[in-house]
């Protein structure tokens, strides 16, 4: 990240006084959004062809290479039930999701099991090389399984997770979501909620087959067909907007410019409904409570369209994968 | 610069080939003819002792490119120049730079060249403008002239001698740079030209195009209040008197905005095409903000390639050298006005008293009239030798004479 000369801040401040940033967006603009699905071949197709090479050296070295990617360049060896690629204006993240069968928990015999996990690749930023984004990673993992899956006891959860449940109490589907920054222009959250999002809409959890002549406490054999999936159902998941504060006013989808400059941020995740699923504020200045309720109701109505457009983005990267 | 990606639809990604192709047509062949990839092989007369210099490699007794890019010659070296390089500075260069070091006596900047450049105390102007010694007190004020992070205009003084730049701001129009934006392009799309600092009247906004691919687009600043010191000046603040006026911002976001999407495209930033792509989405009431969306992108290539073309047919209809030299014994020609502006014909007539004589064609005006001049000098020249006693005196008024009564050039005059 460089650093900003005193010049610079003051214009930025400027501009989101006047409502006009540096690209010329209003306070509560988005970037541009670009969605494609379905970037990681699903179990069973083309799982023998050569690795790209782009992405060989993206995963191992972290080489600082710049990928262009579109869904039909991507030929790997890595499998995933879903995935996405999303980019927000600079910001590229790509989201995928895992399902492998697992033992519920004794807690929870009949809830399955979703971990999210976020790394962030040195293609973004140097320094990510290593250990360098551990704490970045940590936070974003964290506040993504707060927005996402709701209290310790699975109340409040995005994903229903007694719908990942096969035989109860003895084999549930695990879901693990992994996000990955490639390239990393300010709003992490907010294009890393949008993948997730995406993600798993395009994901397809194969149908179980259980045998019935299983012994109530033996383990039941299942067959997994190869053939046929369930689809997800991604309406009821939230996505995380995130409301900037430089000076007295707040902003939607900031740069990493704006992020340098803000006083704190307060990221909320809302449904299609309208309803609160999570709250995380970052920043090390003070916030009177009346400013966040103010930050809340904006993010509300603003969440209502970004889920629209998602939606409406969404179904032309399906319609455009099915051509 | 961060990396943009448009998605566009079926459309617009037609209509950007077809641009994209209409423009790779109308380059000059031999700037293509010398492109060379990886691999590619370089064609070299083998006896000479060829030189192999960078981006070069011996591949069984073949020169191969390593590097994609322009092929080089000078004299018996063979080199590969990329394109998306690092800057290359020369001396006399105006840099933007940011400040990233206060080290003793002396900044050092960040200039998107392989080493970081250093501007001496000694090579700045103080902030009284006295022309005195840099004293202690100087140096341990370093700090209220320029700060870490400022961004800074300055020229390159030269070379030291690991290959690290010194810079020089001594002139009033160098220093620091407030109120405003800096954009980062890639260094080839910045050529040298004479000017490179603008400062655009009708929309307040000032331009610098550094050589070194910074570009920064600014409120305007009366050249002189640069160098004024921090600690003198007050302190800005977020009142809303000391922002920049709503309409000067409004431009300087569209010039950084059509900046943006002319480095996407790659094309050569010169002032007045940044400006008329400018009023471009100004004409066609394109929001600031989607003016780095897909549609005006693609609309920048079309409207770059239907001009590339018009300059190219007008270039065409004229003659194809821009003017003639004739040569004429010099006792032709009187010590009278040399310039002449034929406004009639559009023609430029340069009469040299050496006896060269410049026919030039301005706008592009018909190859018969330029012909016509040409062979009206030949005529002339031919009745001078036929008619040595008589020396046919070349003005102005002579020429229009002559043209009027074209075929009846007398002998004597």
């Amino acid at each position: 990240m460089v650093g900003l000369s005193e010049g610079e801040k003051h214009f930025i401040h400027g501009g989101i006084a006047q409502d006009i940033r540096t690209d010329g967006r209003r306070r509560l603009q988005f970037r541009a959004l670009s969605v494609h699905t379905g970037v990681i071949p699903q179990a069973g197709f083309r799982t023998c062809l050569v690795a790209s090479m782009c992405l060989f050296l993206l995963f191992l070295s972290g080489n600082a290479l710049r990928v262009y990617v579109s869904s039909d360049w991507w030929l790997l060896v890595l499998q995933a039930n879903g995935s996405a690629h999303v980019r927000l204006g600079a910001t590229e993240i790509i989201a995928s999701v895992k399902a492998e069968l697992g033992k519920p928990s004794i807690l929870h015999p009949d809830k399955g099991k979703v971990s999210i996990f976020v790394d962030c690749s040195p293609t973004a930023e140097p320094m990510f090389e290593g250990r360098g984004s551990e704490e970045l990673s940590a936070e974003l993992s964290v506040a993504l399984q707060r927005c996402l899956l709701g209290g310790k006891s699975g109340a409040g959860a995005a994903i229903d997770l007694s719908s990942l449940i096969v035989v109860e109490g003895k084999v549930c589907w695990d879901l693990y979501i992994d996000g990955l920054v490639v390239s990393s222009d300010g709003n992490l959250l907010d294009a890393l909620s949008a993948a997730i999002k995406v993600a798993l809409s395009d994901t397809g959890i194969p149908k179980v087959n259980v045998s019935l002549s299983a012994a109530s406490d033996e383990e039941p054999e299942v067959d997994v067909s190869d053939e046929e999936f369930l689809q997800f159902d991604t309406s009821s998941v939230p996505v995380i907007i995130t409301l900037t504060k430089v000076g007295r006013h707040y902003i939607v989808d900031a740069t990493s410019e704006e992020e340098s400059q803000m006083s704190s941020a307060v990221s909320v995740s809302v449904n299609r409904h309208g309803q609160i699923c999570g709250l995380t504020k970052r920043g090390g200045a003070g916030l009177d409570p009346s400013v966040i309720l103010d930050m809340i109701s904006v993010a509300k109505h603003v969440s209502q369209q970004f889920i629209s457009l998602l939606d409406s983005e969404i179904a032309a990267a399906e319609a455009e994968a099915e051509e | 610069m961060k990396d943009r990606h448009l998605s566009l639809n079926q459309t617009q990604r037609v209509r950007l080939e077809a641009a994209l192709h209409e423009l790779q047509s109308l380059a000059p062949a031999a700037a293509s003819a010398a492109a060379v990839t990886v691999a590619d092989t370089i064609p070299v007369n083998q006896e000479d002792n060829i030189l192999k210099g960078h981006g070069t490699s011996d591949q069984d007794g073949e020169v191969v490119a390593t590097l994609c890019g322009v092929v080089e010659r000078v004299n018996k070296l063979v080199y590969v120049r990329t394109l998306k390089a690092r800057y290359k500075p020369e001396v006399g260069d105006i840099i933007v730079g940011r400040v990233i070091e206060i080290a003793p006596k002396r900044w050092r900047l960040e200039i998107n060249f392989s080493q970081d450049a250093v501007l001496m105390l000694s090579s700045m102007n103080l902030p009284d403008g006295i022309q005195r010694r840099r004293t202690a007190v100087d140096e341990l004020n370093m700090r209220s002239i320029f700060e870490e992070n400022d961004v800074i205009c300055a020229e390159v003084r030269g070379f030291q001698h690991d290959g690290s730049l010194h810079l020089q701001a001594r002139s009033e129009k160098y220093g620091k740079l407030e109120r405003g934006q800096l954009l980062m392009v890639p260094p080839y799309l910045v050529k040298r030209k004479k000017q490179h600092f603008h400062h655009l009247e009708q929309y307040n906004v000032d331009l610098i195009l550094g050589c070194n691919g910074f570009i920064w687009v600014g409120e305007h600043v009366v050249v002189g209040e640069k160098t004024k010191t921090t600690g003198g000046q007050q302190r800005f603040s977020t009142e809303a008197e000391n922002f920049t006026p709503l309409e000067t911002r409004k431009h300087i976001c569209r010039l950084a905005n059509a900046v943006r999407v002319l480095s996407a495209l790659g094309f050569t930033l010169i002032v007045e095409l940044i400006i008329e792509t400018m009023e471009a989405s100004v004409s066609s009431n394109v929001e600031i903000n989607d003016m780095l969306g897909a549609e005006f992108y693609v609309q920048t290539a079309e409207r770059e390639a239907k001009r590339r073309a018009d300059l190219l047919r007008k270039k065409n209809g004229a003659s194809s050298r821009e003017g003639q030299l004739l040569m004429v014994p010099p006792y032709l020609v009187k010590k009278k006005q040399h310039f002449h502006h034929l406004e009639q014909y559009n023609v430029d007539l340069i009469l040299g008293c050496n006896g060269f004589i410049w026919v030039c064609d301005m706008n592009y005006v018909a190859w018969e009239i330029c012909n016509s001049l040409a062979r009206l000098y030949e005529y002339l020249i031919s009745q001078a030798i036929e008619c040595p006693s008589q020396s046919v005196q070349v003005t102005n008024t002579f020429v229009k004479n002559l043209w009027r009564g074209f075929m009846r050039v007398p002998c004597a005059k």
